[in-house]
């Protein structure tokens, strides 16, 4: 079931491949080593979760696969080339709110081909079939502002969406929901990325949604952020959220939160070191 | 359900029309005027005063018609108008290109926004000898002191606008790929419109003031130099029927500009 994480053989059937990241940030107290060392590789096809406890430089995983950080060792590469700034077959997912709240939700999923120069007539019909796709019809002239948090959410995947990426690349996307609408918005994601055959990638804190989702899930360690496990989820596909409350999936969460708990209270420890010296 | 989306902007403006004569508001506002009318005719009536400092009402009515009859009038208000839009479109967009440069790089804020920050309430009409020296005494230093009056609220709305535009849309645009242009025109703008709009209301109140004031002091054509012309005639019944029309445009002129910017509040909320 788990298999270690250094053996990192490159298929040729892997799209994504990280190899050898290091991130290191200056902070008043020195350099800080975000990401260390960390390889991955996905496959086409293939829902990878990247999980690890708050502080183990997800986000900036997430940031340099989506080439918005430079300054880092290793490579990115998408399809044997390699990324350098942002790239044409990763689309990024963000944690935070992020529609433009001055736009329709048609002109939101409609920005990306609108950047890309596609005619009015022409990107409004492919916005129309995103939009349908997360299933936000009837709501295509509607502003972000009168749209639930969910609903907002899934305007951000399908302006994502709508500019084709090879690579889905989310960070915590339902982050900011409540657990309800987390598991029914991972059912929407499942059933994209089955129609889509969409290569995903997702960064995220959440046990539950990394086992709902992912064929496997990689484990990271606390600060610095290296490659603890990567664990298999062999759980039946198409699957739904009932899932959860199966024996099986119990029994990966279990399973992946043992590592994760060793990593998660190392943090813990850690923050309070570190509010007790700033008190001191 | 597509055609209820459009509806919804013209029925959330639609809310604050009916009732209007219902209001208590609308009656005390005009309570107010009339006030003030009474006690203006009451005055001139009285004869307290010089007859030529408060005018009876009539006295003014009459020079207001005479004022806008005559076409005259109508190429001064041309020349004026010509000088203010000049003004604001050149110290207009001067101050979004400072203020957006000063907003999107730190060094840049940090070093020469404190300058704006003294200079911008300093009373600009000081520069006005060296502006007829730079650009003469026609309609040039009047445009030119517009500018430089409606520049500094502007700018520094557009910095503190391009300030608070949520990161994380600067990241989706990038994560897209746009180029310079685009992140401007498509997300920096738009993100701050609101603010810009606010400075752009300011920037044409002082605009107005600007070039007025110019008028008043150096001039042979616009509204400031009819409104000092008949003061120094002594003619007050045709200076107030200006002052009139003044504060009327003035006042409409503002209101197209905050309803530029409340029409925008609407869509967004």
């Amino acid at each position: 079931m788990a298999t270690n994480a250094a053996a990192t053989t490159h298929a040729s059937n892997d799209i994504l491949v990280v190899d050898d990241i290091v991130k290191s940030f200056n902070t008043a107290d020195g350099s800080l080593t975000a990401v260390d060392h960390v390889s991955l590789s996905v496959k086409q096809g293939e829902f990878m979760a990247v999980i690890g406890p708050s502080g183990c430089g997800k986000s900036t995983l997430f940031n340099v696969i989506g080439g918005l950080v430079d300054g880092y060792e290793g490579n990115v590469t998408v399809g044997g080339e390699r990324v350098n700034g942002p790239h044409p077959s990763i689309g990024m997912v963000f944690q935070e709110e992020s529609t433009f709240p001055w736009r329709t939700v048609t002109d939101n999923v409609a920005f990306p081909l609108e950047i890309a120069g596609m005619d009015k007539a022409q990107r409004y019909e492919r916005a129309r079939h995103f939009i349908a796709l997360v299933g936000l019809d009837g709501f295509e002239n509607r502003y972000p502002a009168e749209l639930s948090g969910g609903m907002r959410q899934r305007v951000a995947i399908a302006r994502t969406l709508a500019s084709e990426p090879k690579i889905l690349l989310m960070d915590e996307p339902f982050g900011a929901l409540d657990e309800q609408t987390r598991l029914l918005l991972g059912d929407k994601v499942l059933q994209i990325q089955h129609q889509l055959k969409q290569t995903c990638l997702l960064i995220t804190h959440n046990i539950t949604e990394a086992v709902q989702l992912a064929d496997r899930v990689l484990v990271m360690t606390y600060r610095p952020g290296k490659v603890k496990r990567i664990v298999d989820i062999n759980l039946p596909r198409p699957r739904s959220s009932e899932i959860v409350s199966s024996e099986a999936f119990g029994r990966y969460v279990a399973q992946i939160w043992s590592d994760l708990r060793e990593e998660a209270s190392r943090g813990m420890r850690d923050e309070e070191q570190q509010r007790a010296g700033a008190h001191s | 359900m597509a055609e209820t989306g459009n509806l919804s902007v013209p029925a959330a403006r639609r809310s604050n029309g009916p009732g209007l004569w219902s209001n208590p508001v609308t009656w005390l506002r005009i309570a107010i005027i009339v006030g003030i009318l009474a006690i203006w005719e009451a005055t001139a009536a009285s004869g307290l005063l010089y007859r030529d400092v408060v005018p009876s009402l009539l006295a003014i009515g009459r020079a207001l018609a005479k004022l806008l009859s005559n076409p005259e009038y109508y190429w001064h208000l041309s020349v004026t108008a010509g000088e203010v839009g000049t003004g604001l479109v050149i110290g207009g967009l001067l101050g979004l290109t400072v203020g957006i440069a000063f907003g999107a790089s730190k060094l840049l804020g940090k070093s020469f926004e404190p300058y704006l920050y003294y200079l911008g309430p300093t009373p600009k009409i000081i520069f006005f000898p060296i502006m007829i020296m730079w650009f003469g005494v026609g309609p040039g230093s009047k445009v030119a002191m517009g500018a430089i009056s409606c520049f500094f609220p502007i700018a520094l709305s557009a910095a503190a606008g391009m300030r608070q535009i949520d990161e994380v849309l600067i990241r989706v645009g990038r994560s897209f790929r746009a180029s310079t242009s685009q992140m401007v025109m498509k997300i920096y703008l738009p993100a701050m419109r609101l603010p810009v709009v606010n400075g752009v209301r300011l920037g044409l109140g002082v605009a107005i003031i600007g070039t007025l004031l110019a008028e008043t002091k150096l001039s042979n054509r616009g509204i400031g130099y009819l409104i000092i012309q008949a003061y120094s005639l002594f003619d007050m019944p045709s200076m107030y029927a200006m002052l009139i029309v003044l504060f009327i445009i003035a006042i409409g002129a503002n209101a197209l500009v905050g309803r530029i910017g409340r029409f925008d509040a609407i869509k967004q909320k």
